[in-house]
């Protein structure tokens, strides 16, 4: 790093999502700015699922729709209930342009020239080892022998929080708070994504699935169409009860191997080769992960690093959040240079912003599906419970069940009362 | 590559792996106490690392860095503290494409 200046405005460490777009607008309001990223090319160290919501991120960059390197706009929602071979599936389409899916490393590219474009300066192949503390505030950061020191920092390190860890801001990692999301993109081609799933150009599908996809650990399934690959594969909640009692018996490429395998879902990818696998953790309990503080001072956090992910099974957000975290960071800098400068009774600005934020008040609206995710009664019970219903609907040879008696048959060789399933399912959809 | 098309059975991780690029750094950034390992009752990293980067050897658990997928698992699971974990230095590392 000897070729760039030692002073910045604002220090950005992290050129992902939140990074990305704190650098672009503190660049555009004039502030010098300098984005700091591990990776050697643009946006080669993210990974995620593989779908996005437009709308915070317009609020950022307006020209999203027509720039940005979008795979496919989300036309259908798919969510699927396995039990074995069993699978219980509803689908929803729409044709308004709320979320689209896209390659992580493909959008955080867009977004990181977009910030140099501003006039962020970024360091790439960096990898930050500390952020650096002069009487109880952050004044820079160090690589190595390197050193360079700004009014703010911006921590948009991701999931693993090894800066703030450092800084003693945040306890190690807790297992109960993240799951583990393990992908193979499948190469299946244009044409046959389209056939296949039943879409138009640029239409895409996203897909959950709950159930022993699994094999009983909870979490999920998710399927994503890109534009010529699919994304598939598995978020498994890592739990300090699980992993203590040894219930991880085989290798999470077993598991994700066998979801590619089911019966159900391997027409959609027959003869794809894979093109690539990659894991990543993921935020299952954002209260619990989230700092006590979003500012500090001279230290803003955004994105993963702060907890902001939204989880609710059927669908996540993390991207959107990310980004606009980052904008709400963008915003207390500025609003702390209006009013005399980057102090941190200024700076504290950010705090607030971020808890009367959507992102938080979603995240506190929702946080009964936490729970529920991590029951058994939602993971195994209920989609064994539900495709028993449609089994007993449809499979028979001479004399079908009315549907009442085939709930109440199911519930009793589940072992599941008529009112503990109306209370839970009263609870899982004022929870979800 | 070793995937061959239409493939019925499940590929072995080492198979699937051939689909990623890394560019391996000399130095590993994570470190392993493996005398740890030897007491550890679950050995939650040998199935829980998506890259197959644990090894289970008896009692023992082989370590090695160059196929990490730089997920973080490993530490976060780990029940005897005995994995120091770091980022690749200088790029270093897995290189996503269609992540």
């Amino acid at each position: 790093m000897a070729s760039i200046p030692t002073r910045f405005d604002v220090i950005v460490v992290g050129a992902g999502p939140a990074g990305s777009a704190a650098a672009y607008l503190l660049a555009k309001k004039g502030f010098s700015v300098l984005l700091v990223e591990r990776g050697k090319g643009l946006g080669d160290k993210n990974m995620f699922g593989g779908k996005v919501y437009a709308q915070p991120i317009r609020e950022v960059w307006p020209e999203l729709d027509k720039e940005a390197p979008i795979h496919r706009w989300v036309t259908k929602e798919r969510i699927s209930m396995v039990d074995g071979e069993k699978v219980f599936t509803v689908e929803y389409r729409t044709e308004k342009k709320v979320s689209f899916v896209t390659y992580l490393t493909q959008l955080t590219q867009w977004m990181i020239k977009k910030a140099e474009g501003a006039g962020a300066l970024l360091a790439s192949e960096v990898t930050v080892e500390e952020i650096l503390m002069k009487d109880n505030k952050v004044v820079g950061i160090r690589s190595g022998p390197d050193v360079i020191e700004a009014d703010a920092v911006i921590d948009a390190e991701g999931i693993n929080r090894l800066l703030l860890e450092r800084l003693g801001l945040v306890k190690k990692l807790d297992p109960d708070t993240v799951g583990l999301g393990v992908k193979e993109v499948l190469k299946v081609g244009e044409s046959n994504i389209e056939s296949r799933f039943g879409l138009d150009k640029k239409e895409g599908l996203a897909w959950a699935i709950v159930g022993d996809v699994t094999k009983g650990i909870p979490g999920g399934g998710f399927i994503y169409t890109n534009k010529d690959t699919v994304s598939m594969g598995l978020v498994l909640h890592l739990s300090k009860k699980l992993i203590d009692e040894g219930s991880f018996e085989s290798h999470v490429s077993s598991l994700i191997e066998g979801f590619r395998l089911h019966p159900y879902f391997k027409p959609y990818w027959k003869d794809a080769i894979i093109s690539e696998y990659g894991g990543h953790l993921t935020i299952t309990d954002a209260i619990k992960f989230a700092p006590s503080k979003f500012a500090y001072p001279g230290l803003l956090i955004a994105g993963d690093a702060a907890g902001l992910l939204l989880s609710l099974g059927y669908t996540f957000r993390g991207v959107d959040y990310a980004v606009y975290s980052g904008k709400l960071a963008a915003d207390a800098i500025e609003y702390a240079r209006n009013n005399g400068g980057v102090s941190y009774e200024n700076l504290q600005v950010y705090d607030d912003y971020i808890r009367k934020s959507f992102m938080y008040e979603e995240i506190m609206r929702h946080r009964g599906a936490i729970t529920l995710m991590n029951s058994f009664e939602l993971m195994s019970r209920y989609p064994k419970l539900l495709t028993k219903v449609m089994e007993k609907m449809f499979e028979a040879d001479y004399k079908h069940e009315v549907i009442y008696n085939s709930l109440i048959q199911a519930l009793k060789e589940e072992g599941i009362s008529p009112f503990n399933l109306i209370s839970q399912a009263f609870m899982m959809v004022k929870g979800i | 590559m070793s995937q061959s098309k239409g493939e019925e059975k499940p590929i072995k991780l080492e198979d699937i792996l051939q689909s990623d690029v890394w560019d391996v750094d000399e130095d590993p950034h994570i470190i392993v106490d493996s005398e740890k390992c030897l007491e550890c009752p679950t050995k939650p990293c040998i199935y829980l690392c998506p890259a197959g980067c644990y090894v289970k050897a008896g009692e023992r658990v082989i370590f090695s860095y160059e196929g990490c997928v730089e997920c973080g698992t490993c530490r976060v699971v780990c029940p005897m503290d005995a994995v120091k974990w770091n980022y690749p230095k200088s790029g270093k590392g897995i290189l996503y494409r269609f992540a």
